[in-house]
């Protein structure tokens, strides 16, 4: 029955309905600076993800006491660092690690803030309540000094367990922005109007709530990206994050903990930081445009 | 029997307060709530905003829970039934919404809210369920190129006839309608209200129909309850309650109903003038000590007034 | 109101709880003990001394006896002894709770020095030039992280321009209790206190730009100005008073933010500090140092919320209702 007249039909109204992609894409278009944002930080990605293409890994970690510390030239585009190993390979697969592990934390996290966030807006009352109360407690803890902790005594450490310390503290402001939308949905007639029909709870909050909040999580998830990211660069800063053997951004900013290094050595550290606050600074202006694509309101397109 | 039978409804809901958030009273949003509908009629819930009219209609079909009686539906108690079993005679039950802009839900296209109920009771092909909406969405007065529409792109009127066509996908027997056309234009609102006469026929439909306005309510009901904090005061034939109203509450909103002829005006306030003086007066014969109304008294086998027992 | 505050101090009871079983059964979790940690590679000891002294200390009595006596020695001051610097850690903490704590005040009231004439500018004068500069400044302290901000911070003013000290909190070749000493203090404190304190006007900045750009188009402010307020007088009068006074009670909110700060700004900066002192007792094993500290930063955040909250509430009665 979906014939060339139904599939023409559903074409005019996607068009007459642009999906939020579609409109974040035109705001993004629309300003300048997001839109240089999106493609240095596309070409940053790229290129950081592409690199085992042209890098060998093995060759790249291996030690090298005749080159160490060497300053920027040729064969080195940035120098070495003190076991010899060439800078600039280091800084493209500590991107690589960086931004894999900051997806990583912002999606588990993002998941589960989502989950129990929909479960608290839903049921409210009771459910909401104790949810809420456990929130307030983990919202208290010092929790940089919780995840140290945490890694310091966890076995088999990984960076599976890594990552999973990080959701594990990031979950919990996104769970309460998402319950107190999905309060407000609530006391909307279209989710009481699904409950008459018969419609299963899990199947209201995942169909009928959540795409009515999909562009505050999109948001928010976006703006979390680069938070996370820091976060794992910070511990990796102070030791507590990747294992020396694979290389972060914040591997590399480590060597900075020594005065002389970052004082004679700056090649080694400087290149990361800046490519840090780049990344973040992108990040943040697609995000801010993004922002502006949900809300009808401050569009510029 | 009657299709719909409500035994002393009760819905409380609690005022936490004190050190420890104990309950401390009850808010009696509906107390004490009786009434039957017979299968085929239309029957007219009215009172002023806050009486317990739509909490009692949503009692019925479970959005909000009874703390006390019953609710018997083919003489079955929707009242104590668990989730599971419910949802077995919940598809007999349908509710149509005060507001058409909040009741559906936007990121969702006309088709995927009609198929809503139909993809929760029934097995069918997609090609089976487009054939049943179009039929559904023709049926209500929308084109059926509209399917892939969204509701934003409809007027208030046409997005009331989506929510009924969605409520009548799973042809009900009884369908709540909870101030359907309070929220529309009233050069709107008789459409909308003739159409639902019309598919009441065609579709052997019995309304339960939520309203504060007096002159919607006597053009479409064939009985009428009147409430008041949560409890009946009066209860009667269209006929017996506009020209015969026997309760002051009711003698007081009948004359507050606006009069277009300007000749009797006046005989309209001074008939306001009266039930006034009235309320003072004759205070202790409609409600108790405690300000509650008495239980209802039949008057003729069709209506009953809330009075003190022995009369007026 | 004094109800709402009995009811927010009860709550804080579970809360102190919870937090030092917590931390209780990760001390647990930790590799060593208070004895194995003292006697660590001292060869004259044998495994049935160790043993021994294990059973006087308690450490082979069940859970719950053991947290009661940590708990009960904890309040009274005593939070056992730290290995690595062979004292207790109480005296051990003592001076570097007044770094952290010297630190923290000075990047909160640089923040705010920096954060409300410049939320009040941007909005005022929201979609000007100003305000479109001071958005670009407030997007880059959100997405900078602090340890890549200091580090940069430390490479130009401190190595480059030579302009700051480029660690520890004071000369020690000056003599104490000296103006010279306190001016060296001060000295040493400006880069970290800078760093922090240039990142952390992100939310006061946000709240106030947010708030005077909703607040100057209330009915109230319309009327003002149609009584024929001066402009001027109409900010002072009528919005600043209403959208100041929040602030003051997020100060305790702030807390969390300061205490994982001053972890990299200690770091950087080798300021000694609890920060610092976390990390070095982390890394050398000194467990029992760390327990202290994770308790009194827990803590300090627990009791800075309850405050805020409660300032909260007195400014705002309509928060008290929940």
């Amino acid at each position: 029955m979906v014939t060339v007249n139904q599939k023409e039909l559903i074409a005019k109204e996607k068009a007459n309905n642009p999906s939020l992609l579609k409109t974040i894409w035109r705001e993004i278009r629309h300003d300048k600076l997001a839109l240089v944002s999106l493609v240095l930080l596309l070409g940053i990605i790229i290129t950081a993800y592409s690199s085992p293409l042209f890098i060998d890994q093995e060759q790249l970690q291996r030690v090298n006491f005749l080159e160490t510390w060497e300053k920027p030239s040729e064969t080195h585009l940035l120098g070495t660092d003190d076991g010899g190993r060439d800078v600039f390979g280091q800084l493209l697969l500590g991107t690589r690690n960086s931004f894999t592990i900051g997806l990583s934390v912002t999606l588990i996290a993002g998941l589960f803030g989502l989950t129990i966030g929909l479960i608290a807006g839903y049921f409210g009352g009771f459910v909401d309540n104790i949810i809420m109360r456990i929130i307030d407690f983990l919202m208290v803890l010092p929790s940089l000094m919780f995840i140290i902790v945490f890694i310091v005594i966890v076995p088999d450490y990984s960076v599976f367990t890594f990552v999973l310390m990080m959701s594990a503290f990031a979950w919990f402001g996104k769970a309460r922005l998402i319950r107190s939308k999905g309060l407000a949905e609530r006391e909307l007639d279209y989710i009481n109007a699904s409950k008459t029909l018969g419609t299963p709870s899990w199947k209201i909050m995942v169909f009928e709530m959540f795409p009515n909040l999909s562009s505050l999580v999109i948001v928010n998830m976006t703006l979390t990206l680069a938070v996370n990211i820091g976060l794992e660069t910070s511990l990796t800063f102070l030791g507590f994050g990747l294992p020396a053997s694979t290389p972060s951004l914040g591997t590399l900013i480590a060597f900075a903990t020594n005065p002389d290094i970052v004082q004679n050595k700056w090649w080694v550290w400087l290149p990361a930081s800046l490519l840090i606050l780049v990344m973040m600074l992108c990040i943040n202006y697609i995000g801010q445009a993004v922002k502006r694509a949900s809300d009808a309101r401050q569009r510029l397109a | 029997m009657s299709l719909l039978n409500v035994k002393d409804l009760q819905v409380h809901f609690p005022i936490r307060g004190g050190f420890f958030r104990r309950v401390v009273d009850q808010v009696r949003a509906v107390d004490g709530v009786n009434f039957e509908l017979e299968p085929g009629e239309t029957y007219g819930l009215v009172g002023e905003s806050g009486c317990g009219k739509t909490t009692t209609g949503r009692a019925i079909i479970g959005l909000n829970k009874a703390t006390g009686g019953e609710v018997l539906f083919n003489g079955e108690n929707l009242a104590t039934m668990n989730g599971h079993d419910r949802k077995k005679h919940i598809r007999d039950i349908q509710m149509i919404f005060q507001d058409p802009y909040s009741s559906l839900n936007g990121r969702k296209n006309v088709l995927n809210i009609i198929a809503e109920p139909l993809r929760n009771f029934e097995r069918l092909s997609p090609k089976e369920e487009l054939t049943r909406v179009q039929n559904m969405i023709e049926r209500v007065g929308l084109s059926p190129e509209s399917i892939y529409k969204y509701p934003h792109q409809f007027s208030g009127g046409q997005r009331q006839r989506i929510g009924i066509a969605r409520a009548l996908m799973l042809n009900p027997k009884l369908i709540i309608a909870d101030e359907p056309v309070s929220a529309l234009d009233v050069s709107v609102q008789a459409q909308v209200l003739n159409f639902m006469r019309e598919i009441q026929k065609d579709f052997g439909l019995t309304y339960l129909f939520i309203s504060h306005d007096l002159g919607v309510i006597k053009h479409i009901c064939d009985r009428i309850g009147i409430m008041y904090k949560g409890r009946f005061v009066e209860e009667g034939t269209a006929e017996d309650v506009y020209t015969n109203p026997q309760h002051l509450y009711t003698k007081r909103l009948i004359a507050a109903i606006p009069e277009m002829d300007p000749v009797k005006r006046f005989e309209k306030m001074e008939l306001r003038e009266q039930i006034n003086v009235a309320y003072r007066t004759e205070y202790d014969s409609y409600f108790d000590k405690d300000g509650r109304m008495f239980d209802l008294k039949p008057l003729t086998p069709t209506h009953s007034v809330a009075v003190h027992q022995g009369g007026m | 109101m004094v109800k709402f505050i009995f009811r927010r101090l009860l709550v804080m009871i579970p809360q102190l709880f919870l937090l030092s079983l917590i931390i209780f059964v990760l001390a647990k979790q930790m590799p060593g003990d208070a004895v194995t940690g003292a006697f660590m590679g001292n060869p004259n000891v044998t495994p049935e001394q160790v043993e021994k002294i294990r059973e006087q200390y308690g450490l082979n009595d069940p859970w719950y006896v053991q947290y009661g006596a940590w708990v009960g020695k904890a309040v009274k001051g005593d939070l056992g002894q730290s290995y690595t610097h062979k004292q207790p850690v109480t005296s051990l903490l003592a001076g570097r709770v007044a770094n952290t704590i010297t630190l923290s005040l000075f990047v909160l009231i640089v923040s705010y020095a920096v954060a409300i004439p410049l939320g009040i500018l941007a909005g005022r004068w929201s979609d000007t030039w100003v305000d479109k500069l001071i958005v670009t400044y407030n997007y880059f302290s959100f997405a900078t992280p602090l340890f890549v901000f200091a580090l940069l911070m430390l490479f130009v003013f401190g190595f480059i321009l030579g302009w700051f000290p480029t660690g520890g909190s004071v000369d020690i070749r000056i003599e104490s209790g000296t103006f010279a000493q306190f001016m060296s203090k001060l000295h040493h404190l400006v880069l970290p206190g800078l760093s922090g304190a240039l990142l952390a006007t992100f939310g006061t900045i946000q709240y106030l730009r947010n708030d005077i750009i909703d607040t100057k188009l209330k009915d109230f402010v319309k009327t003002a100005r149609s009584k024929g307020v001066p402009e001027g007088k109409v900010y002072t009068r009528h919005i600043l008073r209403n959208s100041l006074l929040p602030i003051a009670a997020f100060l305790g909110y702030e807390i969390t933010g300061l205490i994982g700060g001053s972890i990299f700004l200690e770091v950087i900066f080798s300021y000694p500090g609890l920060g610092q002192l976390f990390i070095q007792s982390i890394t050398g094993r000194d467990f029992t140092v760390v327990t202290a500290i994770v308790m009194i930063s827990g803590a300090a955040v627990i009791v800075g919320t309850m405050l805020s909250d409660v300032i909260l509430s007195a400014i705002d009665p309509r928060i008290r209702i929940e």
